[in-house]
């Protein structure tokens, strides 16, 4: 600290604390102008959402963003072609979907229903014992809203109607439209 | 003033100072260690050793506590204790205070370094310890804010210097919030419940643990920063105006961020707004603290290339700026929605922890040991290697967590189908594809742990058979100045002026219409009026803020009014409205005995280190959990388990989701179930009886604290958890899963199965005509 100070550089503040000398130099404008603008930022922000504008119910806002990104999705797959359990047998010899439903099985059904199907916590998917029905439309809809109190997951909103298509196909594979019961 | 002044020769107490940079370093060692094995153990669970005290649950919170209060803690008081000394002049008021709080702080450490694996925990980060050890932190703490402000009552220079302003700041706030975030009854010697609950308790604990960083882990290296950079340099502070300023911004505005980890949550939006935009004020005044460090380097900078001094304080505030730089951009909502619950967030608080603590610690090590044992650096050579490789290591540490953190935050809110359907809808898809990321952080942290072994090494061979000394300095004792006095402190312009621009700008945000556009109106009018003052006057306040400097009192209530300020505007409203009232016309089912035993089950396994219970209102999450939370479903939560983080999946509708086996399987070995998932098997839970005898104090407690609960008696207790584990047993046996209703296991699967249980009301709690169960939308998965 004993160093002699360049010409142009600012007076030191008279005080020495243990030999640590201070500068008084101006705030940086950018460092200023950061601050005044949050600051501002955070004003406008509180008028706008809280002293003069209701608060966005976010709740309220997401429900119904939902209700209009479903819709979208059903003016968009509207036109895809129905499904009914014919279509789905159809499907279950389709290679390219059988493959994909594998897929889906084996990430997301396996865990309870077991990679061949035999069952552990879910029932047995190969016998003809089906206790929701075993017409493709019938798995469609335990897949697609499952059995709450059973356990079975309502799958319809997590894996979409295309993957659930895929993987009820796969399952149907597994049978024959003479032998259900 | 007058010539009264006596000279006379002061030899400083730096005995504390070698004891607290020793156990500073040692526990460091010992958090970094933990910390590289609850790393390890995310890229191979077997490393939790299906041992319960080995588990990650229970490791990780003493890895956080361990680097906060040991390591950083003891660096801290080291700091404090040599320049508070040399600041004001003055040997530590008593030799006694501080070994009462040296040996006080270890007893508490390793306490907690006890407690902690064998699973006795409150269950709140950084906020695990059981109550009596928060009492012994607590009585501590005050032992040292007494040795503290007494030092600063015989002090032998008038003025006080910026870096003992941040650490007058530390001590009043770090004692506010540890008090309040810590506030429970006991239930037995080791266990207590929180006297908050559900959204409230998640209030006051981020209240408390964003505001541990600010106090904790911010104000007084920013102190230490005061006092050891320009030391080192050589240099002039760079701006006192600028110390002002940030120091008084920062402490006025830190406590009011704390609702932005709560973002999107059931936390009501008035608070989350003012975490926001609170969080965003404060990137100005904490980018003054970097400025002022990095600023005071010039004319110094040829330095950086020869002391690895400079190099750990410039490299330490450079990362102080960018973790400051990222905790505003975290706040914001939308960035808030992806980052949080992510590996984003770990990379933020190791930026903080490894960075600016971690690198301030040791340059602050490297300058203090020379001077404490009077003998040079043992090597400069190991001190630059130790630099090299704990920058690397942080760098691989931070950038492998932010590609992780960005990763999960996508994968998991991504989707198809016009927002309809999830794209990921395993979430093991986002734990496998961020895998490789985790041995990267790890061999990160294995490199920053290995050079902190050579600091330790380093100051060991520094020390090692050299003298140590205590410093001394020749002062000139002079008679005291008049003193302000406390009304001297507050009857005066600026202090006056401020507290009624603070006061009306309040009043216009939180106030009805009229009252709100009278206090806009007031405050224009103030600021006018204090424009006028100082033309008429000609006063100018530095004259006044020097004169305020030169009393510690005054100073000491001023900062601790503008610290207090936010948390009574956020915390007060929020306790005192009737939780009965405020819950969006859902309220939590309470739990049966036997659920509580399971939750208390659920606390002790740090169950929320990984898991949250907290749907955020966000398309991502109620695809994949269900209908987002509402505050009356954790009314009866105590403590709150809302959690912070998503290594696992959210839990808050887990009840009813799986059957009672699919839990059975999975926590006996997880990858049976969920192929890939990195949770640790928890065989005890198989073995283990529940402790039941416990309850009927436990629910007593709960009971005072406004928890329903029907079964008050022994027997009635006993007799509720055999009739629910049977019940459980006999349904597991269907799944041909054996167990007998006494195992912690069936106490375990009985709480898991009630998260997200909750009954309509009214929207103010009004019983309906019919109660009608509701059961949660069942749209989740894994």
């Amino acid at each position: 600290m004993s160093k002699p100070l360049p010409p142009d550089e600012d007076a030191l503040r008279p005080h020495s604390y243990d030999g640590i000398q201070e500068y008084d130099k101006r705030l940086p404008n950018w460092w200023l102008f950061t601050l005044y603008g949050t600051v501002v930022f955070a004003i406008i922000y509180w008028a706008y959402y809280h002293a003069y504008g209701t608060a966005p119910d976010d709740g309220a806002a997401l429900k119904s963003a939902m209700v209009e990104n479903t819709a979208q999705a059903a003016r968009a797959t509207g036109s895809s072609g129905v499904l009914n359990d014919e279509a789905l047998w159809k499907l279950s010899h389709d290679q390219t979907k059988l493959a994909a439903g594998k897929v889906t099985f084996e990430t997301m059904c396996a865990s309870c229903h077991k990679p061949d199907m035999t069952g552990l916590i879910g029932p047995n998917l190969l016998d003809n014992q089906w206790i929701h029905g075993g017409q493709p439309m019938e798995v469609m809809k335990t897949v697609t809203e499952g059995v709450l109190a059973k356990g079975m997951v309502a799958w319809g909103p997590i894996l979409g109607k295309e993957k659930i298509t895929e993987v009820v196909a796969y399952v149907m594979a597994h049978h024959i439209p003479a032998r259900r019961s | 003033m007058t010539n009264t002044a006596t000279k006379t020769t002061i030899e400083y107490d730096d005995t504390p100072v070698r004891q607290f940079m020793i156990a500073s370093i040692a526990w460091g060692i010992v958090g970094m260690l933990v910390g590289v094995l609850i790393a390890t153990q995310l890229a191979f669970f077997q490393l939790n050793f299906n041992t319960p005290w080995l588990t990650f649950g229970r490791l990780r919170p003493l890895h956080t506590n361990a680097v906060i209060f040991a390591f950083v803690g003891n660096m801290m008081f080291a700091g404090v204790y040599y320049s508070t000394q040399r600041l004001v002049k003055a040997r530590t008021a008593s030799k006694f205070l501080s070994q009462l709080h040296f040996w006080g702080w270890q007893a508490i450490i390793l306490a907690a370094a006890v407690t902690l694996p064998l699973g006795l925990t409150r269950g709140k980060e950084y906020a695990e310890l059981i109550w009596p050890i928060n009492i012994a932190v607590a009585l501590i703490w005050v032992v040292f804010g007494i040795n503290f402000f007494w030092t600063l009552g015989r002090r032998n220079e008038r003025s006080l210097y910026v870096a003992i302003w941040f650490y007058i700041s530390t001590i009043i706030t770090v004692a506010m919030l540890y008090i309040v975030n810590h506030l429970s009854i006991p239930t037995s010697l080791t266990h207590s419940y929180p006297i908050f609950g559900g959204v409230q308790d998640a209030l006051v604990q981020w209240w408390y643990g964003h505001n541990a960083v600010a106090f904790f882990l911010t104000t007084p290296i920013l102190g230490i920063m005061y006092y050891f950079l320009p030391k080192a340099a050589g240099r002039p502070v760079y701006s006192y105006r600028l110390s002002v300023v940030h120091f008084w911004s920062l402490v006025f505005l830190y406590i009011w961020a704390g609702p932005h980890h709560l973002l999107n949550t059931s936390l009501p939006r008035w608070l989350q707004s003012l975490g926001m935009i609170f969080s965003l004020m404060l990137w100005a005044p904490s980018w003054g603290g970097m400025l002022n460090g990095l600023l005071t380097l010039r004319g110094a900078w040829d330095k950086l290339r020869t002391d690895p001094v400079i190099k750990f304080f410039v490299a330490g505030v450079t990362f102080y700026g960018m973790s400051t730089f990222e905790g505003p951009l975290l706040s914001i909502r939308p960035v808030n929605a992806l980052a949080h619950y992510s590996d984003w967030i770990i990379a933020h608080v190791h930026a903080g922890a490894l960075g600016w603590n971690g690198f301030m610690a040791a340059g602050m090590f490297y300058w203090l040991a020379p001077r404490l044992w009077n003998r040079p650096l043992h090597s400069v050579a190991a001190a630059n290697m130790h630099f090299w490789l704990g920058l690397v290591g942080i760098l691989l540490y931070v950038s492998s967590m932010w590609v992780s953190g960005i990763t999960q935050g996508l994968m998991l809110s991504a989707t198809h189908e016009n927002g309809t359907v999830l794209a990921n809808p395993n979430f093991l898809d986002a734990v496998t594809s961020t895998m490789f990321l985790m041995h990267i952080r790890a061999l990160g942290g294995f490199m920053f742990l290995a050079g902190f072994i050579i600091l330790a090494w380093n100051i060991w061979k520094t020390a090692s058979g050299a003298q140590a000394v205590n410093g001394t300095v020749e002062v000139f004792v002079e008679e005291k100045p008049k003193a302000m006095g406390l009304i001297g402190g507050f009857a005066n312009a600026p202090v006056i002026f401020i507290t009624l621009l603070i006061v009306f700008a309040m009043g216009w945000g939180a106030l009805p219409r009229v009252a709100s556009g009278i206090c806009l109106w007031a405050f224009l009018g103030t600021f006018m009026a204090m424009i006028a003052h100082k033309e008429f006057t000609k006063a100018t306040w530095g004259q006044w803020y020097e004169r305020l400097l030169e009393n510690a009192l005054p100073f000491t209530v001023l900062t601790a009014v503008s610290v207090f300020i936010g948390g009574i505007v956020q915390i007060i409203p929020t306790v005192i409205i009737d939780t009965a009232e405020n819950i969006e016309g859902v309220r939590q089912i309470p739990y049966t005995p036997l659920e509580l035993a399971g939750r208390d089950i659920y606390v002790r396994e740090g169950c929320y280190n990984c898991h949250s219970q907290q749907i955020r209102t966000l398309v991502g999450d109620v695809l994949r959990y269900g209908d987002y939370s509402k505050m009356g479903e954790s009314i009866y939560d105590h403590p709150y388990q809302w959690g912070s983080k998503r290594t696992g999946p959210d839990l808050a509708r887990e009840g009813s989701k799986y059957p009672n086996s699919w839990h059975f399987f999975h926590m006996r070995d997880p990858r049976q179930i969920s192929p890939g998932s990195r949770m640790p098997n928890y065989p005890w839970l198989f073995t283990d009886q529940t402790d039941i005898a416990s309850l009927r104090r436990k629910i007593e407690v709960q009971r005072k604290l406004g928890v329903p609960f029907k079964e008050t008696t022994k027997d009635e207790i006993a007799a509720s958890c055999l009739a629910q584990g049977e019940e459980i047993v006999a349904n597991l046996k269907t799944a041909s899963a054996e167990t007998t209703p006494d195992r912690e296991i069936v106490a375990l699967i009985s709480y898991l199965q009630k998260l997200g249980k909750s009954e309509k009301v009214g929207p103010h709690g009004e019983q309906p005509a019919e109660p009608a169960k509701t059961e949660p939308p069942k749209t989740a998965a894994k």
